[in-house]
């Protein structure tokens, strides 16, 4: 078995650290736009009359669509459609950032309503305007007690992103499956890909179990985890 | 004659019974009997074990040391041929378990059965009645704590009254040789305590064995055969509630009694 | 422009051609889901017991269980076990060991949902108050008995709405299978692209028809936790 390790995975190292190099890079991007997507998502269905039933209809859509379902609509139908992304990789990042996007806006949701009303009110009776209660008072509450579920996020982008070898991304999972399918030898390298994503995702889940029962003991904050 | 040896074998005896909850004594060398038909107060401030030592009784809570018999057979232990004892299996201590009642603070009815569903249970799954039979049962001791009416409805629709009944029915169900009560009427809002204490009045009178741990002195005072006031996990005075409350010995009783005494 | 390739992805007579091979595929994506469902709520219950052990190694083992199932990826837990697990099984077993695309995808969903729902579990005994226990202990009821009618009639109604949330996103999970050859929707859809090379009514309908599934599955799950939670059940 070990005599397998060296012959198909050391040999193929660099191969797997292009491909690692290019989930890291997706994930980032992809969990980026999520957060930003998502909040603009969560404000229009919070604040904006009419324009929430879209938001409500997109945060419907994008929890309810498995993601590969959404990788491939993306990259066959949106070139057609919309002109855009011009490559896998882009179409790749925007899948997965749609699919996070649409939990995150749920999870900024009931961060912000979660919020008692009276801490708004307490705001307004000194004399700020709602912008300002919102932004002074609402918002570094909200993220304190969101922050958990957001990490929990990136740990759910990096598990969708091993999807994103079916429209020939070549990620770190699409390397590991070419070289399987080159020896037809899967046992080490299969498992030690395994490994690297089991790894990575437990460090993110750990970090925001971390974070969650910081702000507990901190703040007394019951933190969503 | 016979009447006369039956009156002198204890229903319960506590033999030496220590309980620690690690470097911290609870319990130091409990001993004491009592005869059947007898109602037992136990009185003491909080922290002063009285709560350990009837979870002792029943063994829910396991004792450090010492023994507790009932009607002569040792809980939670086995006599071997020897003479000596050791740890009794936990079909044999549930065995033992279901010839005692006890009544908790909380109640801790089953919330996802009727009320007569919870009095029906133990016989049905312990005793292994037939349905109708247990339902037979149940119907008599929901009749004898005033609750027929509500044998269909479940807990969360009763009052917190009603349901310390319920849990009364549900351990009488059962017949056991003795009743435990542990702080029944603490949970209860002051306007609720009565109908409970009415109900545990009307057992002692039938002549039930029952041990009352409680802060309702008038009850212990007024009720109970015997009291017996407890101080750090050590008994401080037994007696007839007469001597007790009137005359009792031991100092940090009497400093007791005048502080819940207002 | 837009508004013709808007038409041509909503034109969905396709599915209507196809609605035979389509719906053998979708009947596959409900056998696996069943199967694996069933899988992995037996395998929770086992679990989440066991993280509750008195017993420090059954705990620690669970734990890692849990730990490693929630953690890993379906997808490569999938190829995973369709590619590794019969090497390693006829290896040691030493005869040739094979497994079906169909038991790979049940076995690899269902050990994957099961650490979820193994937390759902274990939430829902430990949300069950010590003293409903102790009260059947005192009555003289055994272990057993106080698990089987005490505890978890009770803590079953308190993790129904979640588990109902878990089995739905177990449905869309199944949607990964096509990528071991189960002959799933996802599959059927590709064939006929192959077939037809319209990508836009055959991707926009697959996107639309696994919409519509969760959402009145969702929304069926919400009106039930609803009179459940009236009932003061869940």
């Amino acid at each position: 078995m070990l005599d397998n390790f060296n012959r198909f995975v050391i040999p193929n190292l660099g191969l797997f650290m292009d491909g690692l190099t290019i989930t890291v890079r997706i994930c980032a991007i992809a969990f980026a736009m999520a957060v930003v997507m998502g909040a603009i998502a969560c404000l229009i269905r919070l604040y904006v009359p009419v324009l929430r039933y879209f938001a409500i209809a997109y945060i419907e859509f994008s929890r309810a669509t498995p993601i590969i379902v959404q990788l491939l609509w993306v990259n066959y139908v949106w070139p057609e459609l919309f002109g855009f992304p011009k490559s896998v990789e882009w179409a790749g990042i925007i899948a997965l950032a749609i699919q996070s996007s649409g939990y995150l806006a749920e999870t900024f949701r009931s961060g912000i309503e979660g919020l008692a009303r009276g801490q708004v009110e307490a705001g307004l009776a000194v004399g700020m305007t709602r912008a300002v209660a919102f932004r002074r008072i609402v918002a570094p509450q909200a993220v304190l007690v969101m922050a958990p579920s957001i990490i929990n996020q990136f740990a759910v982008v990096v598990k969708a992103s091993t999807l994103v070898s079916i429209i020939a991304i070549p990620d770190l999972m699409y390397d590991a499956l070419k070289v399987v399918n080159q020896w037809f030898e899967p046992i080490e390298v299969l498992t030690s890909v395994a490994v690297l994503y089991i790894l990575t995702i437990f460090a993110l889940s750990a970090t925001a179990k971390r974070v969650a029962d910081h702000f507990r003991g901190k703040y007394g904050l019951d933190a969503q985890a | 004659m016979n009447n006369a040896v039956a009156e002198q074998k204890p229903i319960l005896e506590c033999r030496d019974l220590r309980k620690a909850f690690g470097a911290f004594e609870v319990l130091r060398s409990i001993s004491f009997e009592m005869q059947a038909g007898v109602v037992l107060s136990v009185i003491g401030a909080s922290g002063s074990g009285k709560s350990t030592l009837l979870r002792c009784l029943n063994y829910l809570e396991q004792p450090s040391s010492g023994v507790v018999f009932l009607d002569g057979e040792p809980i939670g232990l086995r006599r071997q041929a020897d003479g000596g004892l050791k740890p009794d299996s936990p079909a044999n201590i549930a065995r033992m378990r279901a010839q005692i009642g006890m009544v908790f603070q909380q109640f801790n009815l089953w919330p996802h059965m009727s009320a007569l569903e919870n009095v029906i249970e133990a016989p049905r799954q312990v005793k292994g009645l037939k349905r109708a039979e247990a339902i037979e049962i149940g119907r008599h001791y929901l009749g004898k704590v005033n609750l027929l009416d509500k044998a269909d409805a479940y807990p969360a629709r009763l009052s917190g009254g009603q349901q310390q009944r319920v849990a009364i029915a549900r351990a009488l169900a059962m017949q056991p040789k003795v009743m435990l009560f542990d702080e029944a009427t603490s949970a209860l809002d002051p306007e609720l305590t009565g109908e409970v204490l009415d109900v545990m009045r009307a057992l002692a009178e039938e002549g039930t064995t029952m041990v009352v741990v409680t802060h309702e002195m008038r009850f212990a005072r007024d009720v109970s055969d015997r009291v017996m006031f407890l101080h750090q996990g050590v008994i401080e005075e037994d007696g007839a509630p007469a001597q007790v409350f009137g005359n009792p010995a031991s100092e940090r009783c009497r400093a007791f009694l005048s502080s819940v005494a207002h | 422009m837009f508004s013709e390739t808007l038409r041509q992805s909503l034109d969905l007579s396709i599915f209507w051609e196809y609605r035979q091979t389509l719906l053998v595929g979708l009947l596959q994506n409900v056998y696996i889901f069943f199967a694996s469902a069933a899988l992995a709520m037996a395998l929770a219950v086992v679990v989440g017991l066991a993280r509750l052990s008195k017993r420090f190694w059954v705990r620690g083992l669970s734990t890692f269980y849990v730990e490693l199932f929630r953690n890993t990826p379906e997808f490569v837990l999938l190829i995973w076990v369709y590619y590794v697990l019969p090497i390693l099984l006829s290896r040691l077993l030493a005869t040739q060991f094979n497994l079906s695309p169909f038991l790979a995808a049940v076995l690899g969903l269902g050990v994957a949902y099961s650490g979820f729902m193994s937390e759902t579990v274990r939430a829902g005994i430990q949300a069950i108050p010590k003293g409903h226990r102790e009260a059947g202990t005192a009555l003289g009821m055994r272990d057993g008995a106080i698990l089987r009618r005490i505890v978890l009639p009770q803590a079953l109604r308190r993790m129904l709405p979640e588990m109902l949330s878990q089995l739905v996103s177990l449905f869309k999970a199944t949607s990964i299978v096509s990528l071991i050859a189960v002959p799933d929707i996802m599959y059927q859809v590709s064939m006929v692209n192959v077939e037809q090379m319209r990508p836009l009514p055959l991707y926009t309908g697959a996107a639309l028809l696994f919409c519509l599934v969760i959402i009145s599955a969702t929304q069926m799950i919400q009106i039930l936790s609803e009179r459940w939670r009236r009932r003061g059940w869940a």
